[in-house]
């Protein structure tokens, strides 16, 4: 383990990478913040690579492509290789995947730049960690970020696909130096760089030092479409074999001589303190442990065998302080939410004359919905290994962020940034969990405070891991939302006003605005600090809002007495993403109003987010069982794509993600505390209740869209809309439980 | 002591006989393929295959496998010697995050052995793994073109 020299040299050898920032806005910030400094430093190692930030050509042909996101499924390792392979005019057999060093070098202002546009006012992160005194603004931005669905759309599609097509203009320019001959005279492809009319040869490998010495031009532009070899291609992930035969390393997985391991009861109450452990010496009694730990807001076993710190900590008796929290339930919460909305509120837009527009109305419609607090419960517990080497403090574990996740070790330990070194590990699932911030200023990474915490009590390596249950009941929840609605119809059934009313922590005007073309709305907010810690969920606020918002539109189309999908269409410009995804996935699902004669009938929803439009369509029944869903098709805009397969399974796995959501999903709270605790009361979907998921992926001109997300936000409207054809709508989710 | 045969090697072991026999591979044996997701049998990523048949390491005492057979995916195939299960992993492209396919394959594999060509209704039953990462839609048809390759 450790930053090997090698990599250190890359991370301070970049030109590329600077040259890539994109002019304006943050990026500019970060560039100017960074990697000037980087830029500077020169271009070449002293073993005669071309590098640049993103890129290591070596003499052994052998191109090397540094990742800055750390892998939790989505497969952009490959995507990204797949642009940089591209641009180089190399051969995929030449190309190496690394994981990037945990350095700021590979901060992505520019990933975070469309994060935030998209997705959050910057003020209100600007807020969260000026409180906590972590960072500057720019240093906020300079995460090495996984989440958002950036990594394609943002470090590939704007940085790395500038830096190769700069890098193989070098080369080549090389090439013409040692061949004495005219640039427009060689022929670059599958990393061979020629000269037709003598028929001489160099490989990358053969220029690779001697481009490194020439300075890298601005202007160079990428390739065109027609000439692409891998982008739009369904290359194979390159992480794939490993997980098959089960060679990956997760965080859980690290391995440090000599490690001892921690188990954690954390006080169930939010925001309660331990008071005392009454059975320390029972516990220090049992076989193999070693220690007991009493933190703040937890106490800890550490053992010589995970399972025995779990059982022994499990075995722990203690007090907790009493605290007003205990009084809170999902109750009272959502009392607090709906006396919020009848309260105040912020005002997102107002267009139009909104209150005119209902009192000169045909027919008025109000709809309440509402979403419980979901956990994460990704397959992976939670887990971090720490230890002290060559007077550093080492952490081992999966985190999305994992400079960030540096950064806040360091403030748990009281040590400088510069003594803490991350060992970021491939994640089993990430899902919003293990960033490093959230909406309320909550800090996710708790789990990673109790390792270091306890670690740090210990002159061994120490790994800790929380039970599935510490997991589930001290996670950063999606936030529970009450939303309510009212729409106005005019006398020919075409809508006319169109307002919504909901509670929410941060608001995204964006994801909270409906497509369709309405002429009078409104949109308001209401938000007040509720005690249960929130963060980000797979697609954030368009999980809940796609639900609430592609449900009312159906009920108005209801009302109205249309066919749902044509009522939309009807209200969406024709070339729109909307419009396009929704007629191709009528067309997959040979779209119907009526319920078949198995029972079966069909709802739809449509939902642009993270830059991509997906419309989906769900064939539902209820039978003795409950509510079943048969099959799920899905037409997604997301502009160019560069790997449809890995593309298309982000899509079915979101679908299935949210389904478990929406038939069972929810985290209730009694007494101040989570009661659900394991996948038995948090269950999910498997094979048994997973539809068939069909995805066509859209030929289109528009902006590179992300994948990760986007499949989740239709799901729970296109499932109730299709129940709603046959019984009474559910306005509440989940379905079942 | 407890003894098995782990791999087809017989294995003699100093632990308490109620602990799980995951935290006997992973932490004992440092057989770290087999996954912890759950501690109560639901989630399935700690499947081995005892005499064959799937369990569910993490609620099975060690003591549960003495003289037993046991099988972890370690030994289930190799990139040089890959199952049919692996080789119809890797070309339907099936994991995603990859945490549970070690236990999804073992519990596959064992599906397979005793069961040459499943319908889906069985592997709907035979299958209760859960994907956080939702690759059912793969998990299936990886499963009938290992059934295919098996046949």
């Amino acid at each position: 383990m450790g930053i090997t020299r090698r990599l250190f040299l890359i991370s301070g050898v970049t030109l590329g990478g600077g040259l890539a920032i994109a002019a304006g806005g943050i990026g500019t910030y970060v560039g100017i913040h960074d990697r000037l400094q980087h830029q500077r430093t020169g271009a070449v190692d002293d073993e005669g690579y071309l590098v640049n930030l993103w890129i290591r050509i070596a003499p052994d042909d052998t191109i090397t492509v540094l990742i800055p996101h750390t892998d939790m499924g989505q497969g952009s390792p490959t995507g990204l290789a797949q642009i940089v392979a591209d641009e180089l005019d190399a051969r995929w057999d030449q190309i190496r995947i690394e994981l990037a060093p945990v350095d700021t070098a590979y901060a992505n202002g520019k990933p975070l730049e469309g994060y935030v546009t998209e997705m959050l006012p910057v003020p209100g992160w600007a807020d969260a960690f000026a409180e906590k005194a972590f960072f500057r603004i720019a240093d906020m931005m300079n995460m090495q970020m996984t989440g958002g669905s950036t990594a394609i759309r943002f470090t590939g599609w704007d940085n790395m696909r500038q830096a190769a097509a700069v890098a193989r203009d070098m080369l080549v320019r090389a090439a013409a130096q040692k061949l004495s001959v005219e640039v427009a005279n060689l022929v670059c492809s599958e990393g061979v760089i020629s000269d037709p009319a003598s028929g001489r040869l160099l490989t990358f490998g053969n220029v690779s030092a001697a481009a490194a010495a020439l300075s890298p031009k601005k202007d160079v532009l990428p390739k065109k479409p027609d000439a692409y070899n891998f982008i739009g291609t369904s290359m194979p992930r390159e992480d794939i074999p490993r997980k098959v035969f089960a060679q990956e390393t997760y965080g859980i997985d690290a391995d440090v001589a000599d490690m001892q391991y921690a188990a954690v009861s954390r006080v169930p109450v939010f925001g309660a303190l331990l008071d005392s452990v009454s059975n320390e010496r029972d516990i220090r009694a049992r076989r193999g442990v070693t220690d007991v730990v009493a933190l703040d807001r937890a106490v800890a076993v550490v053992a010589d065998n995970p399972w025995r710190a779990e059982q022994a900590v499990r075995a722990i008796q203690f007090s907790v302080r009493a605290h007003a929290n205990q009084q809170v339930s999902s109750a009272s919460l959502e009392q607090e939410q709906r006396d919020a909305l009848a309260g105040k509120l912020d005002n997102g837009f107002d267009i139009g004359d909104v209150d005119t527009a209902f009192s000169n109305a045909a027919t008025t419609i109000e709809a309440e919905y509402f979403v419980p607090y979901l956990a994460h419960a990704a397959m992976e517990p939670l887990n971090a290994t720490v230890w002290r080497q060559d007077d550093k403090l080492h952490v081992a574990c999966g985190v999305q962020n994992p400079l960030m996740a540096r950064a806040h070790v360091a403030q748990v330990a009281d040590l400088p940034i510069e003594e803490v070194v991350m060992h970021a590990h491939a994640m089993g699932g990430g899902f919003g969990r293990r960033v490093s911030f959230s909406m309320t200023g909550d800090v996710p990474l708790n789990w990673l405070s109790d390792a270091v915490q306890i670690a740090l009590t210990r002159d061994v390596p120490v790994k800790t891991t929380w039970s599935r249950e510490q997991d589930m009941q001290h996670d950063m929840y999606r936030p529970m939302v009450l939303a309510q609605f009212k729409g106005a119809l005019d006398s020919r059934g075409i809508p006319v006003a169109w307002q919504s009313k909901s509670f929410i922590n941060e608001a995204n005007v964006r994801a909270v605005q409906s497509p369709y073309s309405i002429e009078h709305q409104r949109v308001d907010f209401a938000g007040t600090h509720q005690i249960v810690p929130t963060g980000f969920w797979r697609a954030v606020e368009h999980s809940q809002h796609g639900f609430f918002k592609e449900s009312f539109i159906d009920e108005l189309a209801q009302a109205a007495g249309r066919d749902p999908l044509q009522f939309r269409l009807s209200l969406l410009g024709q070339d729109s993403a909307e419009a396009r995804t929704l007629k191709k996935v009528a067309e997959m699902a040979g779209w119907r109003t009526e319920v078949d004669r198995r029972g079966r009938s069909m709802g739809c929803a449509v939902v642009h987010s993270f830059g991509s439009t997906v419309a989906q369509i769900s064939e539902v029944s209820r039978g003795a069982n409950g509510v079943r869903v048969h099959r799920v098709w899905c037409a997604v805009d997301s502009g160019r794509v560069i790997n449809p397969q890995a593309a298309t399974a982000q899509v079915q796995g979101a679908v299935h993600f949210a389904l478990s959501a929406v038939l069972y999903g929810k985290c209730d709270i009694h007494a101040g505390a989570v009661k659900q605790s394991n996948y038995h009361d948090y269950r999910m979907v498997t094979l048994r209740d997973a539809p068939r998921v069909e995805v066509a992926l859209l030929k289109s001109d528009n902006p590179i869209g992300g994948f990760g997300e986007v499949g989740v936000p239709p799901l729970a409207a296109a499932v109730c809309n299709a129940l709603a054809v046959v019984e009474d709508r559910t306005r509440r989710l989940p379905l079942i439980g | 002591m407890i003894s098995l045969t782990l791999n087809n090697e017989l294995i003699t072991l100093d632990v308490e006989p109620e602990m799980p026999l995951l935290w006997v591979l992973r932490e004992e044996l440092g057989l770290r393929g087999t996954k912890f997701g759950c501690g109560i049998g639901m989630c399935g990523a700690c499947t081995v295959h005892m005499n064959g048949q799937p369990v569910r390491s993490c609620s099975l005492p060690v003591s549960g496998a003495e003289g037993q057979r046991v099988t972890t995916i370690e030994a289930l195939g190799s990139p040089e010697a890959p199952h049919p299960v692996q080789t119809a992993w890797i070309n339907k492209q099936v994991p995603q995050c990859g945490y549970c396919q070690s236990g999804m394959q073992m519990a596959v594999a064992s599906l397979l052995a005793s069961n040459a060509s499943p319908t889906d209704k069985q592997i709907d039953a035979a299958i209760t793994n859960i994907c956080r990462c939702g690759t059912y839609d793969r998990i299936r048809e990886a499963i009938h073109q290992a059934a295919k390759d098996l046949a």
